[in-house]
């Protein structure tokens, strides 16, 4: 079927299979590669997308799901000229990526809860990022980051 | 989904019914709920309303997995799915919730204790559609709670779980009571034996330990001796007292609304 939406901010349609998960057709008619398969069942979040800005774990999603919606992936958070967002600086300067698996989930996750608020508790922190793992770092330095990304745009701003 | 995958599709049709603005719903008029079937965990939470008059239901909704399945994931769901540990089950069974299900000959209106027939199994036929939920508000002044046990805060399917509503009138006695088990029996539903036992009665530690000990006779009556049995008698003898204390007493109720 036809699908059309919104993707990192562009128009796009697709035509793919009904019953494919949003994370296939993203990775295999898109080639967009950040959201990654890691248990396939929900658990690890490592496929986070956002809908309509909603953290969704693309591989629980059927993409006609995602039909006149807009879809963010790791690929459309940083700047059009190939720099890196502040909150993926962040995660650089925090030592909070290792093996990097986790880490578009992770990213995504935090624009989500920055979106809500620029200055989370640590435990608003981990409850939204309850839905991710990561095997590397452990959470310190990821929570790390996105506070301090939240404090950095609350002072931009 | 999982099972989708997993199988493969089996199916020649697929029908998206997320986006019926009717199954959608939440509908709050006096102390009468109506919640549609297609409603997400994350949006039940986030109601005001809702999370006033059963504060349990938010709180099991956002016990469910992570951000990402509340944001995508259903009371109706939940429900339809008919796991053991589903954590909205004992909660809407508290309630004495109503399911409301169309089909092709109209709306019939079951119990949700009576439209969960065995674990994975519903009353639901062939045609019908869930379509939403009905219930009552706790009384004026009463206290709820829901509260699990698994392997860790979040995504974390239950073990064990207790949804519990009481009031205590001027006089100090429990004169409404309500406590239902989730991951601990075949089909959900209230403690009524053990609800007996507690209404009428003043509230005290003594009180919660007779009522610990009962619920846990309830359940072994109904599923006898399993593999997990040995684990669920602890838990439940602790978990019922501590849910029950909770509403019956002042003390601050526990809570997982954190977020922003």
């Amino acid at each position: 079927m036809l699908i059309q939406f919104t993707l990192n901010g562009r128009p796009v349609s697709v035509e793919a299979p009904a019953h494919l998960t949003l994370l296939t057709v993203l990775r295999d008619y898109f080639h967009l590669t950040g959201a990654k398969e890691g248990c396939s069942i929900g658990e690890c979040g490592t496929c986070a997308v956002l809908v309509d800005g909603e953290l969704v774990n693309s591989c629980l999603m059927l993409a006609p799901k995602v039909a006149a919606r807009t879809v963010l992936t790791i690929e459309g958070v940083s700047p059009a000229d190939g720099s890196l967002s502040d909150l993926q600086e962040a995660f650089i300067a925090y030592g909070a990526v290792q093996c990097g698996f986790c880490t578009p989930g992770m990213v995504l996750a935090g624009e989500a809860l920055l979106a809500q608020t620029l200055t989370p508790t640590r435990e608003q922190i981990r409850t939204a990022l309850a839905g991710n793992l990561c095997r590397c770092t452990g959470y310190q330095q990821i929570v790390d980051a996105i506070a301090a990304a939240g404090a950095q745009r609350k002072e931009v701003n | 989904m999982v099972a989708m995958r997993q199988r493969g599709p089996w199916f020649d049709r697929l029908v998206d019914i997320s986006a019926i603005p009717e199954l959608r719903e939440i509908v709050v008029r006096g102390d009468q709920i109506r919640l549609g079937a297609c409603v997400t965990f994350a949006r039940a939470a986030a109601h005001p309303q809702l999370r006033a008059l059963t504060p349990m239901l938010a709180e099991a909704c956002l016990s469910i997995g992570g951000p990402q399945i509340q944001n995508v994931g259903t009371v109706g769901g939940n429900v339809a799915n008919a796991a053991a540990c589903a954590d909205t089950l004992p909660v809407l069974v508290a309630l004495d919730a109503q399911a409301h299900i169309a089909g092709a000959a109209g709306e019939r209106v079951l119990p949700v204790s009576e439209l969960i027939i065995a674990p994975h199994h519903t009353a639901l036929q062939q045609g019908e559609l869930l379509t939403a939920f009905s219930f009552a508000a706790p009384p004026a002044g009463a206290r709820s709670i829901f509260i699990k046990v698994g392997r860790r805060n979040a995504q974390a399917i239950s073990r064990l779980s207790v949804a519990a509503i009481g009031h205590v009138d001027a006089a100090g006695l429990v004169d409404h009571v309500r406590l239902a088990v989730g991951a601990a029996l075949p089909r959900p539903q209230r403690l009524t034996a053990v609800e007996a036992l507690v209404h009428g009665q003043r509230p005290a530690p003594g009180l919660y330990a007779l009522a610990g000990a009962q619920a846990v006779a309830v359940m072994l009556d109904i599923t006898g001796r399993r593999w997990s049995t040995e684990y669920k008698e602890v838990a439940l003898s602790q978990l019922a007292p501590y849910a029950l204390a909770r509403v019956l007493e002042d003390a601050p109720l526990p809570t997982r609304f954190d977020t922003p």
